[in-house]
């Protein structure tokens, strides 16, 4: 019995023994937590007055979302800026939902070879680890800045993302329904469009919808960033160049509900599909 | 002295044990007239005798790796419109044995003949083409939960499509025709429309067996087929199975559990054990000596661990 406990260094018993994982885990959250206290002492607040910046701050947000208003725009074009938004988001998402189907089939485990599957998820990561903004600039170079550009990058991230979210629906496909039809004769293909796809489908509907929600806010950043047009460009000229609160705060009110519609129509469409 | 005494006493559970599982399978032995239902009309020995060869399996050997042998030289024939059942304890290899023949595993060595031609080497099309021939039904049913019964029995003809006939469910009114008789002979019409999911487990059997019906098969494979019924469903099930090898003249191949549904309903039965056939005859054949032997050796492994 007592050779089995461990003591720690003040001479009480151990309850438990951390692991390398966990040690290098606690130093990584204690170390990252030093370095943000430090960093707060290090920052330069010169003319920084925070008697004064608070109450500027508040009063800024108060006259964003208590007092909205279009002053340099119209309602029609405000709403035909967020149709344009929807559209670039939605030409994103259908687009990269139609290659990531393809690319599923090859990266799902039980549907493909190993060396397909991690050639295409080797590609899946390296598009992940790049942002969205980058690929946009990236291929500005090609196509200009522009919507075209932002499409195309936006579609190099949907795909990155959904091609991970569908092959795992397809990974839970039950084996006897694939041995199945394969007894019966059936090709691949048919395999693929008559177990795999139905079976999968609310998954396959919801995933894509949610990343056409992800999709709706890259399309307002890339509006603003890569001069995609749309509400994201009205927002950034309102803010950068007329610095309009009101307006902000109405644009934004804007894009919330939209967004807050959308999310009704995803569970509407999950709950039927 | 006191460990002999626990040794001894080890001894006898294990002997009690030994006795309690013989009693088991000889308990189910007896028949429990829910499941068997009525005595069916089998097919007396003579008559198997004479039936024609439809498949013959030679020196048929499965490893799955070095020195794991699950099938070791497995020989027989099979007889066009019989109903076969192979019995055997859980890991004989009964489940490998019944892939081995649609090559859904593919065996180590050995030769199949269907129709009076080699078909373990053959591959792509020509696979495929065989496979249509060679229906299967499975104990968990493996049909398309979100799709309607219709579609899962027209599954059947995919084996006759190309890809994009396949694809995009382009099926003729004659198929459809068909698909509907079969659906209405095994009773299921009602459902025709419902998703598999909202049907019971009997019911979905059913689907199973309309769906390897449209295949027109010549051989139809039944991997457990009434494991996960109950007795009545069972019951039922096992009287289509019987009925399609009698009007069709399918030959109907089943691995089974129960002894005496095996008994009951087939005109020949194989007993497997770790890999080998150990009895080929007819059910009238089965009696305590042939279940000890395919059951029995693997009760002393059981005690061995």
């Amino acid at each position: 019995m007592q050779s089995t406990v461990e003591y720690d260094s003040n001479g009480s018993i151990k309850v438990s023994k951390p692991n390398r994982g966990q040690t290098i885990l606690k130093w990584l959250i204690i170390g990252s937590a030093i370095f943000t206290v430090v960093g707060f002492f290090l920052m330069d607040y010169t003319g920084l007055d925070l008697t004064q910046a608070i109450p500027m701050t508040i009063d800024n947000l108060g006259q964003m979302f208590l007092s909205p208003s279009l002053n340099n725009t119209t309602w029609s074009n405000a709403l035909w800026q967020v149709a344009v938004t929807l559209s670039l988001g939605f030409l994103a998402t259908i687009l990269g939902a139609i290659i990531s189907l393809f690319l599923a089939f090859g990266t799902a485990v039980n549907l493909s070879k190993p060396w397909l599957s991690n050639t295409i998820k080797a590609f899946i990561t390296v598009i992940r680890a790049v942002p969205t903004v980058l690929w946009v600039l990236i291929f500005a170079i090609a196509a200009g800045l522009g919507s075209v550009a932002a499409v195309i990058g936006m579609i190099f991230h949907s795909v990155a993302y959904l091609v991970k979210a569908y092959s795992e629906a397809f990974e839970e496909v039950d084996e006897g329904k694939i041995e199945a039809l394969r007894a019966s004769g059936a090709s691949y293909g048919h395999i693929l469009f008559q177990v795999i796809v139905p079976q999968t489908k609310s998954y396959l509907i919801s995933w894509t919808f949610l990343r056409f929600e992800i999709n709706f806010g890259v399309a307002v950043a890339m509006g603003a960033a890569a001069g995609a047009g749309g509400i994201g460009y009205e927002l950034f000229m309102s803010s950068s160049f007329y610095y309009d609160m009101q307006e902000v705060g109405a644009i934004t009110l804007i894009i919330l509900v939209v967004a807050i519609i959308l999310e009704l129509i995803a569970n509407r469409l999950k709950v039927s599909a | 002295m006191a460990v002999d005494n626990k040794l001894k006493e080890e001894q006898k559970t294990k002997t009690d044990f030994n006795k309690k599982a013989t009693d088991d399978v000889l308990i189910s032995f007896d028949e429990d007239p829910e499941v068997t239902g009525e005595t069916v009309e089998v097919a007396s020995k003579e008559e198997v005798k004479q039936m024609p060869v439809i498949m013959s399996i030679e020196n048929l050997n499965k490893e799955y790796s070095k020195g794991k042998t699950v099938l070791k030289d497995v020989n027989f024939d099979i007889k066009k419109g019989e109903l076969l059942s192979i019995i055997g304890p859980s890991g004989a290899g009964k489940s490998t044995l019944l892939r081995s023949i649609n090559r859904m595993i593919e065996p180590t060595s050995g030769k199949i003949d269907f129709d009076n031609k080699n078909i373990t080497k053959i591959k792509g099309k020509e696979l495929r083409k065989m496979r249509t021939n060679i229906g299967m039904i499975f104990q968990h049913y493996n049909l398309v939960d979100r799709l309607s019964v219709f579609e899962n029995v027209l599954h059947g003809t995919l084996g006759y499509k190309n890809s994009i006939q396949g694809i995009f469910s382009m099926y003729t009114e004659s198929e459809k025709e068909e698909a509907l008789d079969i659906i209405t002979e095994l009773g299921i019409q009602d459902h025709i429309y419902k998703r598999c999911d909202e049907l019971s487990g009997g019911q979905k059997q059913r689907v199973g067996i309309a769906r390897a019906l449209v295949q027109k098969p010549k051989i139809i494979l039944c991997d457990e087929p009434i494991a996960s019924l109950d007795p009545s469903s069972s019951r039922i099930i096992m009287e289509h199975l019987r009925k399609i090898c009698n009007e069709k003249g399918i030959t109907v191949i089943v691995n089974l559990h129960q002894v005496d549904v095996a008994k009951n309903y087939s005109d020949r039965i194989i007993g497997l054990n770790s890999g080998e056939v150990v009895f080929n005859g007819h059910p009238n054949e089965i009696n305590k000596e042939v279940i000890q032997k395919i059951y029995g050796t693997d009760f002393d492994d059981l005690i061995m661990e």
